[in-house]
């Protein structure tokens, strides 16, 4: 993975003496709270319902054992012994005090960690396939990319207050791990006919209240091209993006009144005068970046294929943990494990700092250092051998991380909701546990297959709700808690945007209602390898209305 | 009171801020600045954050100042406004901040390309006047400044923000 040098190290050591300056300021009344509000913000620091929240970057969602033992130290010295994982990839912590934010991030620091850009105005931090590097179906690592785009963005002069925050996601393959549609630069790495890597990139997808998926303006980017072409879509974005009005200020919103068309025409105007000009990417520099990313040695482990099949023979329990969380890696010898977040009835990315710790030792012991977060807010150890999948998963079970359900019906993706958050309509993780609770039984989760349920507390959609094959969206009627269905959602290479079922339900109907609607699957689907949203796009949303109201409308 | 500051103090009779400026040079928004260039004196020019400053182009060697505005710290079109003006259009002359100018903000606007800022919050100019902008040295990215590329990445530059 990347390591800072000395320049990284004293750009971020500058960084947090600005804050901490920031911070003074604001203590002695020198700056508003207006004004200091976008500084803290693009710091990472929120005011939330109850505390502040501090908000760390995970780049690209890669992690090393280190990294992930700070995380630990920091939840339980300065929060309360947990952390969030987040749908950004990132980390999140809600019970920091605003004195000790400094601090933290000093500590950070030592193990070239920040804050920075994780929420403000300006260009987030950058997610990736939380695979990469490990995945067979990837032309190349994207990560490479994602670090230049990081370190290109960090604190930009010209694209630190834009008409609204932006977030970049880059992928490497045709199966979209990273869900590119629904950011506002979504870039596919890809090669052409001459084997040369370049970029299809994508603009103004994204959710919220106006969910919009991304329009592909480029089919191929020349690698080198990646910084100019960037530059000008975000030079466009600033200068038109529109300001008079927060909800329509993404660049989705730019795409959509401009259209796609002109608005790609202005980008390939401004892109055509800075294309070879200082942002160019010469040839050394990107092989340089690559090499941090180089894979680790991987010795040969083909005692683990025989020992694998024995272990799954003896022990079920292992089995549906091999068969639902581990995937397999491009050297045959080896896997990717996800370890799963979602214990059933917990709360959806939790970790706490026992689990940290665990994960940075396991990691060490059997995952070449590596540790990945996941944007469905699971973890991985991306490089594992199929030989110690067994000792690994003994490990896990004693710290409860070995819950068996990556991609099923209880890994459930849920924003803080109205238990952390301060623009909260509704709560989110007590429908999360509830719905885990309900359908905890692992033959009948098993049975359902691959259901993605996400779940927003408002119409922010930072629980992706819009995406999910089930989404579930808070919403407030008369002061009272409600929660909106929609269904067919997906954020892959297939992305669709779900469609509302029609009214809600209250928070002692939503689990039943969830029910229904699988009851439904599993009544109409063509067979156990038809998955739910398979079944969905085949059958449409009727049956499943009919299910949800019918009786209902027919008693009105 | 608004101060006029540069990287080398704050500027004693500024010309342009001078109540009774009658006959020094004039001081125009876009549509009148571009009529205006029908006589030969030189002038300045005040644009808002939705002027299409290319449109000074025919106009440049005449004009001795461009004003971009800030009408509130939230709204960076002038960011942009101002990288197009010095790497775009060739701008040399003095480009100045105007509206809400605040600290934290300066830095940003010096690496665009501004030089010259219209100040009026008190704190804000007392840490101008000791030289203590709240900046980073090190940056990722080439912009209209003088910082210098350093050994390594192409995209990193540094400069003494309070040298
Ligand atoms: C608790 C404090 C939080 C606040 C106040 C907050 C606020 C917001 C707001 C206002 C939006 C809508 C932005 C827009 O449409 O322009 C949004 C979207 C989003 N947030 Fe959050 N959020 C919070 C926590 C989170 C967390 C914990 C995550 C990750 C789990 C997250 C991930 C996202 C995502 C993925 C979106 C959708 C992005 C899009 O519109 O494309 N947020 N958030
Ligand atoms: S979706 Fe709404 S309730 Fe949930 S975290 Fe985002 S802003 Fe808060």
């Amino acid at each position: 993975m990347y390591r800072y040098d000395e320049f990284d190290h004293a750009f971020v050591a500058a960084r947090v003496s600005q804050f901490r300056d920031q911070v003074e300021r604001r203590l002695s009344g020198d700056i508003s709270e207006e004004a200091f509000k976008p500084l803290r913000l693009m710091n990472g620091v929120y005011l939330q319902l109850h505390a502040y929240m501090l908000r760390v970057a995970v780049p690209y969602g890669t992690l090393n054992s280190r990294q992930m033992r700070k995380l630990g130290h920091i939840a339980r010295i300065y929060d309360r012994g947990y952390g969030h994982f987040t749908t950004r990839q990132n980390i999140q912590f809600n019970w920091p005090a605003l004195s000790d934010i400094p601090a933290i991030l000093e500590e950070l620091a030592e193990v070239e960690m920040h804050a920075i850009q994780t929420s403000g105005n300006c260009i987030r931090n950058v997610t990736a396939d939380h695979f990469a590097g490990a995945a067979a179906d990837e032309v190349a690592d994207p990560r490479p990319y994602a670090e230049i785009l990081r370190q290109w963005s960090s604190v930009h002069p010209e694209f630190s207050y834009l008409p609204r925050k932006f977030k970049i996601a880059v992928t490497a393959a045709e199966r979209d791990r990273a869900a590119i549609q629904v950011h506002d630069i979504g870039l596919q790495l890809k090669k052409d006919a001459q084997g040369r890597l370049g970029f299809a990139v994508w603009i103004g997808g994204g959710q919220g209240r106006t969910p919009l998926l991304a329009k592909k303006i480029k089919d191929f980017l020349p690698e080198a091209d990646l910084l100019s072409y960037v530059t000008a879509i975000m030079r466009v974005y600033n200068l038109h993006g529109r300001r008079d009005n927060k909800f329509k200020a993404r660049i989705k919103i730019l795409v959509h009144e401009t259209g796609v068309e002109k608005l790609t025409q202005e980008i390939d105007a401004e892109w055509a005068q800075l294309k070879d000009g200082a942002l160019k990417l010469p040839e050394a520099d990107v092989a340089a970046i690559n090499a941090y990313f180089a894979p680790p040695e991987l010795a040969p482990r083909a005692e683990g294929w025989g020992e694998l099949a024995a272990w799954q023979k003896s022990d079920s329990g292992f089995a549906s943990w091999v068969g639902r969380n581990v995937a397999p890696h491009r050297h045959p010898d080896y896997a990717m494990v996800t370890i799963s977040l979602k214990p059933i009835g917990g709360i959806p990315g939790d970790a706490s700092a026992d689990q940290m710790d665990a994960v940075a030792r396991l990691a060490q012991e059997f995952g070449h250092d590596q540790i990945r977060v996941t944007h469905e807010q699971n973890l991985v150890l991306p490089h594992v051998a199929l030989a110690d999948l067994e000792p690994l998963y003994r490990a896990l079970l004693t710290d409860g991380l070995a819950t068996a359900n990556a991609g099923l019906i209880t890994d459930i993706i849920a924003c803080p909701g109205l238990d952390y958050c301060a623009l909260a309509n509704a709560r989110s993780i007590p429908v999360a546990q509830e719905i885990s609770n309900r359908f905890a039984d692992p033959a009948r989760q098993a049975d359902i297959g691959d259901l993605k349920i996400k779940i927003s507390g408002c119409i922010n959609a930072c629980g992706h709700h819009h995406v999910g094959h089930i989404g579930i969206l808070g919403v407030e009627k008369k002061g009272e808690e409600l929660y909106q269905i929609s269904l067919g959602g997906s954020g892959d290479e297939n992305a669709s945007i779900g469609q509302i079922t029609g009214r809600g339900f209250g928070p002692d109907q939503i689990t039943d209602a969830i029910e229904t609607i699988v009851a439904t699957y599993l009544a109409n689907r063509t067979g156990a390898d038809e998955p739910f949203i398979d079944c969905y796009r085949r059958i449409g949303a009727d049956p499943f209305k009919a299910a949800l109201y019918g009786s209902e409308a027919q008693a009105a | 009171m608004t101060v006029i500051w540069t990287q080398t103090g704050i500027v004693e009779n500024d010309p342009w801020t001078q109540p009774s400026a009658e006959d020094g040079p004039k001081l125009l928004p876009l549509a009148e600045a571009l009529e205006h260039a029908q006589d030969n004196a030189p002038f300045g020019v005040v644009l808002q954050p939705a002027d299409d400053v290319r449109a000074l182009a025919p106009v440049l060697d005449r004009l001795i100042l461009v004003a971009l505005t800030f009408p509130a710290f939230s709204d960076g079109r002038a960011f942009s406004q101002a990288m197009l003006l010095r790497e775009r259009l060739g701008y040399k002359a003095e480009l100045r901040a105007v509206g809400t100018v605040l600290l934290d903000q300066i830095p940003l606007m010096l690496r665009t390309g501004f030089d010259s800022f219209a100040v009026e919050h008190a704190p804000t100019i007392q840490r101008l006047i000791d030289k203590r902008l709240p900046g980073i040295d090190l940056h990722y990215q080439p912009a209209a400044d003088a910082a210098a590329q350093t050994p390594g990445y192409s995209w990193r530059r540094t400069a003494l923000l309070n040298g």
